[in-house]
């Protein structure tokens, strides 16, 4: 058992293990103690001196990201000394700070604006001119940096001692004219540096992808996971309804990847706009003509081809490892379990290296559901086991295959070429996000899926943990369906069609 | 009570010897007996002995010496540090590069010492690189200790291991502060490091440190030569023995002067300075060196120069640096040079400071420069006001200290400059 | 039980009781008319309809109509795409697409930046929100226009209207916070007045 500390936190009895941090401690019981350099998942630095909080019998104020609690303790967060002090502290990081707010991308989610108006809300005293420091400075691919912005916090500083190791930041010069950045020609190599975007408590750090395109406040974000490896990162897709456009996906804390994820994970968000993306269904006309069709006109081409042969023989399932283990479910279930489907080939990236791992974050199976899809075959009694299948298609000798493709498009090099060669066997219905699949001549059947932001359902990550997908944006196209609801679908065809 | 107009000698014993600097001079004269005698000793009696004898900190806080050796822990096996604080940057002192200057053994003597109290087998002497004849003749005097085996692995056949190296920092005042020094030791950039842990527990490399002031460190071996009581009959009660003064100013004769503490300051300042120069007189004086807040004339009369009274007239004795500000000097250009020295060394790691010290330097810029506004006094003496005691070090306090005070006492002066735009 | 008695009330035969005053008030007032009418008809009085578009109508500095863009010295625009507007306008008739801008000093420009004017209200709150005084309510009230006319307004079009004699002076003045827009003189003639009408147009 380990020993805990009872201490007093603004009246309030908090028991916490022995070495927490009042820091922590209040963040667990949920009492905001302002503060900037201090961040869950980095060391304490303790230069920012605005989480000031008063222990009584102590004459000055003390900082509560070093402050560790002990038993008798009697810390208040809110006197008339703390918002003093918490006021001026933000006086001092906004003397030199720039008014920015129009051309920065942090306003609307920035500390110091969030801040100003939670603690802040006085009249400026500064009357001389600000410091000035360099702006737009290009640190790596993903960042750009205003120094001029930069309060200092040394959290980047921090992340790429403590995280990534790579120490490539540091902080130059002195006193207010300090500033922040890379050591002389070199940058940020890493594949993690949006991370310091988010951790940027200010619009020091911005991304270039996300780059003047949106207002944050325009934005609703959505809890997700990370469709781009088994690592399943808890991440928020940042999404505009109202235009169905999806702007960027950040982190979010979560038992996978603690407070970070990878820049490659950020992609994710790309493949769902619209432009990138199949938009409706396609199938063949009473003359074989291929077009845009109603999605349930799709389904009833689909219906009657299924129904015209045997399914045992001649149907064949494609299936990939990014879809949700409740669809893996429903498509077996109506496939294998209810026509006898037998022939079920696993869809991988040929030449994937399923156990690499860059020692963070991403791993080498960029498939967010490879344990969710080997816990579905096996239930419905097919052979498991991780290996790509996708020749064996062409020599199934099926003459339906259903193509449930993968999702990301970055995370299968070879998609677009698998796509073409699937294109040359009889008829194949891919069920899809791939827009691509609209231009290619010779596709017969193409079904839209929703993305991994638009649907419920569960991925299971390397580790078997098991993460929920439960709060879908609507879809950005209009006939977007998840498997489950294609197989419903179906169903319902064939039910309607006379044929269980 | 000790004596406190004895004129006692500790550390400038050697004064007006001939080649005082060299170990045979040091020798001589009764050099590293107290090694000698320390070896004698046990560990903890040394530090008792330094307790016993009111050692205080020499380099401006006034810490007791005894009481920091005590903090750190004895059944640690090390390696444990002892770093000699020779960073003398506060403006107005030059106490320190008297001693490193011409008496560097007593300075190595008085490391061997702590380390073997603390049980220390390495210690550093950190300089700012501004310093070199003291750095010369440090390294000389070190090699001197080598080579008569007073370091080494096994000093004075006692077992003892101790060995001591010269480190030369890049100049920055904020690596007097004994964490800065210990970053800058390190290897680092020279900033202070958040406490705790403290030194003593996780200092230089994340071990036990101990660091001291050279004038603390040169004034052991007399403790262990004469003994607790000896030291402790000179000065005051609560401060007892000697410190080096340094009087700058237009005085007759500015310099460092050893004189036990609690010694009048108007006895030093007429006296053994030789008064003002004529036609200068007192306007004011800041006892102990920039940090400290000025005192006027009437607050000078009667004073005496140790720890307690000067705190009592709201001023400290810090490093002892005695600067007189005389009648021709403009209190605006003075706060001018202090505020713009803090703006140029603070570290930039706590946001009070850092903007603190830019937002005083910007504000006394423009003052300076006839820009002044009716409220930028109001407006320093609140800034100084929320700098203070909210940072990891003392800087921030050691820039606020200074504003409040001047501007405090000196408003009016710096009220009528604004006004007018230009010096009265 | 009780009774509800209705009755009507008693025939008023005076035309000069109050009952029968809306007829005296009528006969005032159309007799007023009849004399200004006459008045007027004869030009002894004068009138104070304006006939325009031939006669000029005036507004006050701070009459809100059409939008206009203001511009830096450099001549681009001065709006830094901030959305604060489009933020701020309770019709969502602002659209904004920003980027950036080749000058890596002025970093965010709006590469497209749109009012569909027939959604708008002309409240005003799009220029008091703009933190850099760049978009403004100008002097032109004329904005009708033929069915199919461009009624979206584009960032050129909104920036520069250089031909329009009715003057829309975009501001070079960094300290100038809203000067006063005045119609040239000269656009009192019948003459000029039809070509400000007809550029008012579009």
């Amino acid at each position: 058992m380990s020993e805990t500390v009872t201490f007093k936190l603004n009246g309030k009895d908090v028991t916490v293990p022995k070495g927490t941090t009042v820091m922590e401690a209040a963040r667990r019981e949920k009492v905001e103690i302002p503060h900037f350099c201090w961040h869950p998942g980095l060391s304490v630095a303790g230069v920012c001196r605005f989480c000031m909080v008063k222990v009584e019998g102590r004459p000055k104020l003390e900082i509560a990201c070093n402050l560790q609690a002990t038993d008798g303790m009697d810390v208040k967060t809110s006197t008339d000394d703390t918002k003093a002090a918490h006021k001026w502290a933000l006086e001092f990081h906004l003397i030199n700070h720039p008014l920015d707010c129009p051309i920065c991308d942090q306003a609307g989610e920035c500390g110091l604006q969030d801040y100003y108006m939670s603690v802040g809300k006085y009249h400026s005293q500064m009357t001389r001119p600000k410091v000035l420091k360099p702006k737009t400075l290009d640190v790596g691919k993903d960042l750009v940096l205003d120094t001029e912005r930069c309060i200092l916090c040394s959290r980047c500083v921090r992340f790429e001692e403590e995280v990534t190791k790579t120490g490539a930041l540091g902080i130059f010069d002195r006193g207010d004219r300090a500033i922040v950045g890379t050591y002389p020609g070199t940058k940020i190599e890493h594949s993690y540096q949006t991370n310091l975007v988010d951790i940027c408590p200010v619009g020091a750090f911005t991304s270039r992808d996300f780059r003047f395109k949106q207002r944050v406040w325009f934005l609703k974000d959505k809890p997700a996971t990370c469709p781009g490896c088994s690592t399943g990162c808890s991440v928020d897709v940042f999404g505009k309804p109202e235009t169905r456009t999806y702007y960027r996906v950040k982190p979010r804390q979560g038992e996978a990847n603690g407070h970070w994820m990878c820049d490659k994970g950020r992609d994710t968000y790309k493949h769902l706009n619209q432009e990138n993306r199949l938009r409706t269904a396609l199938a063949s006309d009473a003359k074989g003509k291929v077009s845009e069709a109603t999605f349930a006109d799709a389904i009833a081409d689909l219906g009657s081809r299924l129904a015209a042969v045997n399914p045992a023989q001649d149907v064949a399932l494609l299936v990939s490892a990014q879809h949700t283990s409740e669809e893996y479910k429903s498509l077996f279930d109506f496939f294998v379990r209810e026509l006898g489907v037998k022939k079920v080939y696993q869809w991988r990236e040929p030449g994937e290296k399923t156990d690499a791992f860059d020692g963070l974050l991403l791993r080498g199976d960029h498939n967010a559901n490879t344990r969710g899809l080997q816990d579905a075959l096996k239930e419905a009694g097919l052979p498991g086991g991780v290996k790509n299948e996708f020749d064996a298609v062409a020599t199934s000798g099926a003459k339906i295959v259903i193509a449930v493709t993968p999702e990301i498009p970055w995370t299968f090099p070879s998609l677009e070429r698998q796509l073409d060669s699937l294109s040359e066997l009889g008829f194949v219905s891919f069920w899809s996000v791939a827009g691509s699949l609209t231009t290619r001549k010779k596709v017969k059947h193409a079904l839209p899926l929703k993305g991994f932001a638009e649907k419920k359902g569960t991925f299971v990550n390397h580790a078997g943990k098991a993460a929920k997908l439960e709060h879908p944006f609507p879809c950005t196209v209009k006939d977007g369906r998840d498997v489950t609801e294609i197989v419903a679908a179906l169903k319902q065809w064939r039910q309607n069609h006379g044929r269980h | 009570m000790g004596d406190t107009l004895n004129k006692v000698k500790i550390t400038t014993a050697f004064e007006g010897k001939p080649n005082a600097r060299a170990l045979k001079t040091y020798v001589d004269n009764g050099g590293y007996t107290a090694l000698k005698k320390a070896f004698s000793m046990q560990p903890a009696q040394i530090i008792d002995e330094v307790k016993a004898a009111g050692l205080r900190g020499r380099g401006g806080a006034g810490f007791p010496t005894g009481m920091k050796w005590g903090f750190v822990p004895k059944d640690d096996k090390g390696p444990k540090y002892i770093v000699c604080n020779n960073d003398e940057g506060e403006p107005g002192t030059f106490k320190d590069r008297y001693i490193a200057e011409c008496n560097p053994h007593m300075l190595i003597e008085g490391m061997i010492i702590a380390g073997f109290a603390i049980g220390a087998n390495k210690g550093y002497i950190y300089t700012r690189f501004e310093f070199f004849e003291e750095i010369r003749w440090l390294e000389i005097a070190i090699k001197e200790a080598y080579d008569a085996g007073f370091l080494g692995d096994n000093i004075l056949g006692s077992g003892f291991k101790f060995h001591l190296d010269h480190y030369t920092g890049a100049g920055a005042y904020i690596c007097g502060e004994e964490t800065g020094l210990l970053s800058s030791l390190e290897g680092k950039k020279g900033q202070p490091k958040l406490k705790p842990p403290f030194p003593a527990v996780s200092g230089y490399l994340h071990r036990p440190t101990v660091v001291n002031n050279t004038e603390t460190l040169a004034t052991v071996p007399f403790i262990i030569n004469n003994g607790a009581a000896a030291h402790k009959a000179i000065g005051t009660e609560k401060s007892p023995g000697t410190k080096l003064f340094c009087i700058s100013g237009r005085v007759k004769r500015p310099g460092v002067y050893e004189l036990p503490l609690g010694y009048p300051f108007e006895k030093l300042l007429n006296e053994d300075a030789g008064g003002m120069l004529p036609g200068y007189t007192l306007k004011a004086c800041i006892p102990g060196g920039s940090s400290a807040p000025i005192l006027t004339p009437e607050e000078l009369k009667g004073l005496t120069l140790d720890y307690e009274a000067i705190t009592a007239k709201g001023s400290m004795l810090g490093s002892g640096a005695i600067m007189i500000i005389d009648n021709t000097m403009s209190m605006v250009e003075l706060l001018k040079v202090t505020v713009d020295f803090y703006h140029h060394e603070s570290c930039g790691q706590c946001t009070p400071c850092r903007e603190g010290t830019g937002w005083l330097a910007n504000i006394m810029g423009g003052i300076a420069a006839g820009e002044g506004k009716k409220d930028d006094i109001e407006r320093m003496n609140e800034i100084s006001a929320r700098m203070g005691g909210r940072t990891i070090c003392a800087l921030s306090d050691a820039a606020a200290m200074p504003t409040m005070s001047i501007v405090k006492k000196f408003g009016a002066e710096i009220a009528d400059y604004i006004e007018r735009g230009i010096r009265a | 039980m009780a009774v509800i008695k209705v009755a009507r009330p008693p025939e008023d035969t005076n035309i000069f009781s109050a009952g029968w005053g809306y007829i005296t008030t009528i006969s005032v007032g159309m007799w007023k008319t009849l004399v200004i009418f006459l008045k007027q008809l004869t030009r002894i009085e004068k009138t104070n309809t304006l006939e325009w578009p031939e006669q000029p109508a005036t507004y006050g500095d701070r009459f809100k109509g059409k939008h206009f863009l203001t511009l830096r010295d450099d001549g681009e625009v001065r709006c830094t795409a901030c959305f604060l507007c489009a933020t701020n306008c309770p019709a969502e008739c602002i659209h904004i697409e920003a980027g950036n801008h080749p000058n890596n000093e002025l970093e965010k420009f709006p590469v497209r930046f749109e009012i569909d004017i027939l959604r708008c209200v002309f409240c005003g709150y799009c220029e008091e929100a703009c933190p850099v005084d760049a978009i403004r309510l100008g002097p032109e009230y004329a904005m009708t226009g033929p069915t199919g006319g461009k009624w979206v307004y584009t960032k050129e079009y909104l920036a520069e209207r250089k031909q329009l004699s009715g003057g829309i002076v975009s501001v070079k003045d960094e300290n100038e916070k809203h000067p006063i827009v005045e119609a040239p003189k000269e656009a009192r003639s019948p003459k000029q007045l039809k070509s400000y009408v007809r550029h008012g147009l579009h």
